[in-house]
């Protein structure tokens, strides 16, 4: 209860936007190093080049902008604020974004000291995140998201444990299952966090920016149990098996993400905005996508002899990690940057200031998001045909790059708004209108 | 169901199917049915805060003595969405659709993420705290045009 006093602390725009500023960057490194492998990364998921391509994308990309957007969220939606958020970015930030490079690094060029440094980083990140974010704990759960947030910080500490575990397995040659291992890590990372996260959100952003019928209550509150319980029975049924088991757990869990997919897709069937925006295209295409990659991943669980195809887990992988969670994200991040800009100027200014689609216009969406289609079908195709990953690592590149220079200009735009404010003041005392300084 | 969660809930999702009308009509190019739309809109969102402000909150304040928290939160937000319905009200008047888009699109987020504040933290509170006033209830079930 004491916590919920505190909701009115939005924190500082410049604790969430330097993870929504750095996602992207992330993508673009991707982009370049599919683009310098060429057709050797993805012809197996264990390719040096495989593993750290998936490591810029999950550790890198998704990370960054699902710790930002917590920061921003947990007062919102959980009346839960960090003490001190600007102190927590300024420190999480940093061990995030070098964890992952050091991390990838590592898996790229084989170095045992990256990979295990990376590791170390990135788990000490998340460990001070975690300690911040302890304080949803002390909230009842009163909503579905609140419930999901919980369980979605429960299964990024054990993803990253078991992370941790593998990059010193890895690098000192311990006699691990490791393909066992790391099948339990992605499931911790890419359902229990990942997933449960962007299920809590989705509570809440689909029917806020799509004004579709809210989420039927059941389901919302089953599925981040159902997906940790199956975690549980599936880390357990590993261990000690038997091996069926396990099996059960995988295909539940992607039904239970295809179920998710196919609520939100009927939810948004019915949404009542005037016009298809940025966020609405690219939620579409990510649910699909995502749709795509569990159904691969359930039919390889009932019959492993599809999996032995080189080409199926990139495939998975590419449809879930880019045409899903990225997707998610960059359709996320066009709305959020221009409204907490507008947001914070509001305060600011206290007098009337430019809408937030004067920070950043549908239109400017557009383009970025066809380079962001043409990229995933470009990066399907690699998977299967080796000569396509240099286009397709730099369709990449470019796409997760002009997303970032649009945030680049909400931000342009923003500072030139207050600029114009505090001159204002300067002068006479009194804000003045920034209407002009957005366009 | 009843209860003050629930009614004040039920408000908020009535006051988004008159935004969706309104934002239908502009999309559509009708400025005349927009304009319309728009005004029911206005109306439910100030009856819907003028409730809150001048009944829910002072009750919630008295019986739990919490004055600067949450409720003086809710009334600067309320403050900043009535400047922008002023806004996108100009913008409707002005016949300039796209200006009332950008405008509305941006009071849609304000809102939801204010009533997310109150439906998910200060609802309940007011429920555990003021639950089972039947006065109470009825008075603001008036106030919003509640039958």
């Amino acid at each position: 209860m004491r916590a919920a006093l505190s909701f009115d602390s939005a924190p500082p725009f410049a604790a969430p936007l330097r993870f929504f500023l750095t996602a992207p960057l992330f993508g673009v490194l991707a982009g370049l190093l599919l683009a310098f492998d060429g057709g050797d990364a993805l012809a197996s998921r264990w390719s040096p080049a495989a593993l750290a391509l998936t490591h810029l994308l999950t550790a890198g990309f998704m990370l960054q902008a699902m710790i930002g957007a917590s920061i921003q969220v947990l007062p919102v939606v959980a009346g839960a604020s960090l003490s001190r958020p600007l102190l927590v970015a300024r420190v999480v930030h940093p061990l995030l974004s070098g964890g992952a490079l050091l991390l990838a690094g590592g898996l790229r060029w084989g170095s045992g000291f990256a990979l295990e440094s990376g590791a170390l980083l990135l788990g000490v990140g998340i460990a001070v995140f975690l300690g911040a974010a302890v304080v949803v704990f002390r909230v009842r759960s009163t909503s579905p998201t609140i419930r999901g947030l919980k369980l979605a910080y429960v299964a990024l500490g054990v993803a990253a444990l078991l992370g941790i575990l593998l990059a010193f397995a890895l690098a000192r040659g311990w006699p691990f299952e490791l393909v066992a291992l790391t099948d339990l890590h992605a499931g911790w990372g890419l359902g229990g966090w990942a997933g449960v996260l962007l299920a809590a959100v989705a509570y809440v952003v689909v029917p806020m920016f799509q004004l579709t019928p809210g989420y039927p209550a059941r389901p919302a509150w089953a599925f981040p149990l159902a997906v940790l319980g199956a975690l549980v029975v599936w880390g357990t049924s590993a261990t000690f098996g038997p091996p069926w088991l396990v099996r059960l757990a995988q295909v539940f869990l992607a039904a239970s993400g295809i179920a998710f997919a196919g609520l939100t897709l009927k939810l948004q069937a019915q949404r009542r905005r005037a016009r298809a925006d940025a966020t609405y295209r690219y939620w579409q295409f990510g649910l699909a996508a995502s749709v795509l990659a569990l159904a691969m991943v359930a039919s390889a669980t009932l019959f492993p002899a599809l999996a032995r195809h080189a080409a199926w887990a990139p495939l998975v992988g590419v449809l879930l990690i880019i045409g899903g969670f990225v997707s998610f994200i960059a359709g996320m991040l066009c709305k959020i940057v221009p409204f907490l800009a507008w947001l914070h100027l509001q305060q600011l200014a206290r007098t009337r200031v430019p809408s937030m689609n004067q920070f950043l216009r549908d239109d400017e969406t557009r383009r970025p998001w066809l380079a962001h289609v043409l990229a995933v079908v470009l990066l399907a195709g690699a998977a299967l045909l080796p000569v396509l990953a240099l286009p397709a690592g730099l369709a990449f590149a470019l796409a997760c790059g002009w997303l970032g220079w649009n945030l680049l200009q909400v931000v342009r735009r923003y500072r030139r708004c207050v600029a114009t404010v505090e001159q204002g003041r300067a002068d006479d005392g009194t804000p003045r209108e920034p209407d002009d300084g957005a366009a | 169901m009843s209860g003050i969660r629930n009614l004040m809930t039920d408000d908020h999702r009535r006051c988004d199917d008159l935004f969706a009308a309104a934002e239908q009509a502009a999309g559509r190019g009708d400025l005349a049915a927009a304009r319309e739309a728009f005004g029911q809109f206005h109306a439910a969102m100030l009856a819907h805060f003028g409730s809150e402000e001048g009944t829910l909150f002072p009750a919630f304040e008295e019986r739990t003595g919490m004055t600067g928290g949450p409720t003086q939160v809710m009334r600067m937000e309320h403050q900043r969405m009535r400047a922008l319905m002023d806004e996108a009200a100009e913008a409707l008047d002005g016949g300039r659709g796209d200006d009332y888009l950008g405008v509305a699109e941006t009071l849609l987020i304000m809102m939801q993420q204010h009533n997310m504040k109150e439906e998910n933290i200060l609802y309940p509170m007011c429920e555990q705290h003021l639950g089972g006033d039947g006065t109470l209830e009825g008075r603001l079930a008036g106030e919003i045009g509640v039958p």
